[in-house]
């Protein structure tokens, strides 16, 4: 968490993010948050590198998991173009570290107060992590059960083809047969890993398995922190003994400094607070398995329309790239004129938007405020998108004629998009 | 519980190793056959071209006799030159020209021209050109404006005043400054470029694809759009304006615009200035099979094509661009129809298969 902090201020994303954009998308539901100014983003994210540090070190654990949690999400919320599900995942596993104590051995916390140290955890606690780790993997797994997914071996074709060029495995990539060997283990590897982690006799296996993946992807494709992110905390399956000695190790590191405990010590909940947590911590689940399913309530294809695509896991799934050309008309004389796209958003928006009804529809709604803004009241907003899908032809994505001003965004069936 | 403090120290020490993350796959640069191409055969020579065009300018106006027609005659046609050897490096606005001392779009062609603003700057004697707030008052604008305005006569006439040509040396002094900046900084930039790795945003490949599509969409909206009212600013449609047409006083739009299509399609093909045919674009996509998803069948041709449709358009059009909007409206459109059929060709297919990123970030793939 701190390393991706770091990264994101380093590679200049809070300034192209969240300041230089005149506009931003938000989340149905969450347009109220708004970005915070020049100062104030890089406040934010002083205080999310403060608190990172602090939870790595088990120092004021709880304020600095709660602060970097609130934090977190905050900053993903102001613009949904932003959106990766890995980002989603590290809010969610940010929410869960703030309930549980992590900071009660080998922290700095424990060495101000060794009173609070803790040798033994509820059972729980792992397991929460570990349900949220498995869940990734297996709903990333489901995405992939698709007919273009598995036996057209697209997009992956795709996105072989442009590494053609590496030298001695390149060839291999032109292979209609490798794409599909990847196409297939990839999605045998996200449903059964997380079982196979479970058990004791697999687990070494497994993870080694699932560092060549993690590696591989992280070398292929354009993910970021993703990859490591995950082979660190899968880490997490393996038994006691093997965190045990590896804390030893740490330890010698600053051997004077840290007192093994000398009994078992370890903390059950009670009560109220048993109940609330356990209330919380299986709707979190419940909801969790539950809203990836959503798209089933709407018609049509989910890779076109999109509609209930994110919060899935539906991670490296489809190539699509869309074109979005769009008209304000003058209500009282007919005059039409092109909107420069770049006159709103920055290209990284207009990329976003142009395949995602949704942001369609809230850029058509930007245009508009704008528009009036400049005194022409009740445009007319059209848009003409072209959508390709796994390299498929090229596509009209919405009806060219329907007036996009005059339509609200909501969660009902958006029956402007045209069929794929 | 401990282990999760644990991970997260791990996670510290293994981002450290993160950093060094395996990327020793390749030691040669996927497009190095490309960037060298372009750098050695496109880029560099026609920046020489540009810059010899502008001492030949500078060479006129030195030597400009307000008494003899043929002399201003001569000063136009070197105008001319320049002008059109401008149109074959406008797309390279990265690296070098990119630079703020540079920012050679804005500093050489910023249009229309502000022409109560250049005749102010005439008239007070006293202006900087370094200010933005100058960027149309000055460059090739300026020229097209002082040179062309009205009848050779009466040119003769404005232009025997001292201030008048005077200005016209600093706009072309301010130019060829920037070009030389820019020219001497290709020489260290030049491996910089070739040796590009990647897709991100500051690769070579991505500033090239991006300004490739960026001049390209610049031909299609400042160009044709505006002038042609079919454009918007800020959402607001646009009334057809002939006055904001490039080059409106020498009526050389149409000429200007093929010119950039041409340095475009040659990018495109990989013809350097020599006209000799090496490593384009188009021989890349020919490597990935890329198929286009707009026409059918094979993108490397189906782009090549429309390029050819795109100049074929603009070559019917017996009078400059101003004349053609009033006259000869659907036409125009039918141009804009046929560079709009472009853009998806460019940004949806060429884009995909040369895994360039206009994001500024990381993607997972939605």
């Amino acid at each position: 968490m701190f390393g991706s902090t770091i990264r994101f201020w380093a590679k200049g994303w809070i300034d192209s993010l969240f300041i230089q954009p005149d506009n931003f998308f938000h989340y149905y539901g969450f347009e109220w948050v708004k970005p915070l100014g020049e100062i104030g983003m890089y406040a934010v994210f002083v205080l999310l590198i403060i608190s990172s540090i602090f939870i790595a070190f088990g120092l004021f654990y709880r304020w600095a998991s709660v602060t970097y949690f609130i934090l977190f999400t905050y900053v993903e919320l102001i613009d949904i173009t932003n959106y990766l599900n890995h980002y989603y995942f590290i809010s969610l596993v940010a929410l869960l570290m703030c309930f549980l104590p992590a900071h009660r051995l080998f922290s700095v916390d424990v060495w101000r107060r060794p009173s609070i140290g803790l040798n033994k955890v509820p059972n729980w606690t792992i397991a929460s992590i570990k349900f949220q780790l498995g869940l990734v993997y297996f709903f990333a797994g489901i995405a992939k059960l698709n007919y273009d997914w598995l036996f057209n071996a697209m997009p992956m074709s795709i996105w072989l083809q442009a590494k053609t060029h590496w030298p001695i495995i390149g060839d291999l990539f032109a292979e209609k047969w490798i794409a599909y060997s990847f196409s297939w283990m990839g999605c045998i590897f996200d449903l059964t890993i997380v079982f196979f982690l479970l058990t004791r006799r697999f687990r070494a296996i497994a993870y080694l398995a699932l560092v060549i993946f993690h590696v591989l992807t992280g070398i292929m494709f354009p993910i970021g922190m993703f990859p490591w992110i995950m082979i660190l905390a899968t880490l997490i399956f393996f038994s006691d003994d093997f965190h045990q000695k590896l804390l030893l190790f740490l330890s010698s590191l600053f051997k004077d400094r840290i007192k093994p405990l000398k009994e078992d010590n370890y903390v059950v909940l009670h009560g109220f607070k048993k109940k609330l947590l356990t209330a919380f911590l299986l709707s979190c689940m419940f909801f969790q398995m539950v809203f990836p399913f959503r798209y089933l309530l709407y018609p049509g294809q989910l890779f076109w329309t999109e509609q209930g695509y994110r919060f899935s896991w539906r991670v490296m799934l489809m190539e699509k790239a869309g074109t979005a050309f769009f008209y304000v008309t003058n209500p009282q004389t007919g005059k039409r004129g092109e909107v420069d796209n770049s006159q709103f958003l920055t290209a990284t928006q207009e990329k976003m938007m142009a395949t995602q009804p949704d942001l369609i529809l809230q850029y058509a709604h930007i245009i508009k405020q704008e528009v009036e803004l400049r005194g022409l009241k009740d445009p007319i907003i059209n848009a003409e998108v072209y959508v390709t899908l796994n390299g498929s032809r090229s596509k009209l994505f919405i009806d060219p004629k329907v007036n996009l001003a005059e339509l609200e965004d909501g969660l009902i069936h958006k029956d402007w998009i045209l069929d794929f | 519980m401990k282990r999760f403090t644990q991970i997260v120290v791990i996670i510290f020490i293994v981002l450290g190793l993160g950093s060094c993350r395996p990327d020793g796959v390749d030691d040669k640069v996927e497009y190095s056959d490309l960037f060298e191409n372009v750098a050695d055969n496109i880029v560099v020579p026609r920046y020489a071209q540009f810059q010899s065009d502008l001492s030949a300018l500078e060479a006129s106006l030195n030597t400009f006799d307000a008494s003899d027609v043929s002399s201003l005659i001569s000063l136009q046609e070197q105008f001319k030159a320049a002008y059109l050897s401008w149109q074959s490096v406008s797309v390279f606005e990265f690296g070098p020209a990119a630079e703020y001392s540079a920012l050679l779009r804005a500093n050489c062609n910023s249009f229309p021209a502000n022409i109560s603003r250049i005749e102010e700057n005439i008239e007070v004697g006293d202006y900087n050109l370094d200010f933005p707030s100058n960027y149309e008052a000055k460059g090739i604008p300026a020229f097209d404006y002082l040179l062309f305005h009205t009848n050779n006569n009466d040119l003769l006439v404005e232009l025997s005043e001292s201030s008048r040509i005077a200005y016209l040396q600093d706009c072309l002094d301010d130019m060829q400054a920037r070009v030389d900046e820019v020219v001497n900084a290709w020489d260290s930039y030049r491996a910089v470029f070739v040796g590009s790795e990647g897709d991100d945003q500051n690769s070579s490949l991505s500033l090239l694809f991006n300004q490739f599509l960026y001049d390209f969409e610049r031909i299609k909206r400042e160009k044709l759009a505006l002038p042609a009212g079919f454009a918007s600013n800020y959402g607001i449609p646009l009334d057809a304006d002939t006055s904001v047409v490039e080059a409106r006083f020498s009526k050389m739009s149409f000429q200007l615009m093929d010119a950039n299509l041409a340095s475009l399609e040659n990018i495109y093909l990989g013809i350097g200035n020599d006209g000799l045919d090496g490593v384009g674009i188009f021989e890349k996509l020919k490597e990935y099979n890329a198929q286009s998803t707009v026409v059918d069948g094979d993108l490397a041709i189906a782009i090549q094509e429309q390029f050819v449709i795109c100049r074929a358009a603009i070559s019917q059009f017996t009078n400059d661009l101003a004349f053609e909007i009033v006259h000869n409206i659907s036409e125009v459109q039918e141009t804009s129809n046929q560079f709009q059929k472009m853009v998806p060709m460019i940004k949806n297919d060429m884009r995909s298969y040369l895994s360039v990123t206009v994001t500024l970030t990381d993607a997972d793939g939605d």
